[in-house]
């Protein structure tokens, strides 16, 4: 028998109905995975970001987390968000699992992506400042990075200390001691 | 102001301003291989797993050196504890291959930071004790065999005549010297290539992690 692929219109051939059937759930599960992934795909392009220093590496990366996303998707159960599910799987990939390949540091290409500081709602000394802060987050080691990333996403104690794996007062107590390095860099 | 409140407002105002990727460009995605940390442990677990069984397991079957050197652990008397200590062998080897599924297993990608880092090292710790026990058991068998034969001098000579042609002449004391020195300087070079290989090898592998993964823990005190 032969079908139609509901989402690419092309003729699927399949010898009998159970590979026809099996076929559309991949297809189903595929559809579903990457709509949603186009979706949400900013919260990867920033941990992208936040973790690489050139574009090269950052669509790695991006790669990287797209296949570690699609193998766990099946597993995935809709009793979380797609989105809360994916902060997990991307920061874990970003921290633990993505070999970062030698790359000579591309400055330039960094500074053009990370910079770009839009001029009308600050003044001089506020974009100066941001300038500074994005440097300094830079800085910071993975796992620094990610409790900030957490939060500037706007993430709850709750949910950074979960992601984490630690308490949610050792997060309290670690994201307020990156503040204050944050703020040493910043006014010397 | 608080200083990261104002990173943060620049933050989420600038969602904009990231790539944006196509349907086809994600789907393209899927298709491409993942090159991620677990996936280099496991294979290279895998190749010593193999590699180490083969060592172990195959080589004294097909070899006709390890044969003959059978043929002469059997007329030293050593035939029955050989046996037992090959048993006692594959006992072990079957623990560490199910530890190290088992651990593999375990390793999921959706568990929190921490929990997918200490699962990783508990995978790589399985295949560092196997290793370990196979060098360690590897030179203590070879180490209690040649003191063995140290003391049987004479029977080993005597067999070692039988077996091979050249051997009759050399004299006692000059084979005695040569054959104790030779197995010495082989067991130190395969010992040293082993750690040599770990360094290496994990060393590149596992750097980063290990550092995150203490930071992580020193948050924890």
């Amino acid at each position: 028998m032969s079908i139609f692929c509901e989402y690419c219109n092309n003729l699927v051939s399949c010898p009998t109905n159970e590979t026809a059937n099996s076929t559309s759930l991949t297809k189903d599960l595929e559809h579903s995975f990457v709509t949603q992934l186009e979706e949400n795909q900013n919260i990867v392009h920033k941990i992208c970001r936040l973790y690489t220093n050139d574009q090269e590496s950052h669509n790695d990366l991006f790669q990287e987390i797209t296949i570690q996303l699609w193998k766990a998707f099946p597993k995935f159960r809709g009793d979380s968000k797609f989105s809360t599910w994916m902060y997990r799987v991307a920061l874990n990939t970003a921290i633990t699992l993505y070999r970062k390949k030698k790359r000579r540091i591309d400055t330039a290409s960094f500074e053009s992506v990370s910079f770009k500081i839009k001029a009308e709602p600050y003044d001089d000394t506020i974009e100066e400042q941001l300038k500074l802060m994005y440097s300094a987050v830079k800085t910071l080691n993975d796992i620094d990075k990610a409790l900030v990333f957490l939060y500037l996403e706007d993430k709850n104690y709750k949910e950074i200390s979960e992601t984490l794996g630690i308490t949610e007062v050792n997060a309290r107590v670690k994201m307020n001691r990156i503040k204050g390095k944050l703020r040493n860099i910043l006014n010397p | 102001m608080d200083e990261l409140e104002l990173l943060k407002k620049d933050w989420q105002s600038r969602e904009q301003e990231l790539p944006k990727l196509s349907y086809s460009d994600i789907y393209q995605m899927l298709l491409k291989k993942s090159s991620s940390i677990v996936k280099w442990i496991f294979y290279i677990s895998i190749a010593e797993i193999i590699f180490w069984t083969l060592l172990a397991v195959v080589i004294p079957n097909v070899s006709e050196n390890f044969k003959i050197s059978n043929r002469i652990n059997d007329a030293m008397g050593l035939h029955n504890i050989l046996i037992v200590l090959n048993i006692i062998n594959y006992l072990v080897f079957g623990a560490f291959i199910y530890l190290f599924y088992k651990n593999h297993r375990s390793v999921k990608v959706t568990d929190s930071v921490k929990q997918l880092m200490k699962n990783i090292l508990k995978t790589r710790k399985t295949v560092k004790y196997f290793v370990i026990y196979n060098v360690g058991a590897t030179t203590l068998i070879m180490l209690a065999i040649n003191i063995y034969y140290y003391i049987n001098q004479e029977q080993l000579y005597a067999l070692m005549v039988q077996n091979f042609d050249g051997y009759s002449a050399i004299s006692q004391e000059g084979f005695a010297s040569v054959f104790f020195l030779a197995q010495f300087i082989f067991g130190l070079l395969f010992i040293g290539l082993i750690l040599l290989f770990y360094r290496i090898v994990y060393g590149i592998l596992l750097r980063r992690l290990k550092k995150n993964y203490k930071e992580l823990k020193k948050i924890e005190v």
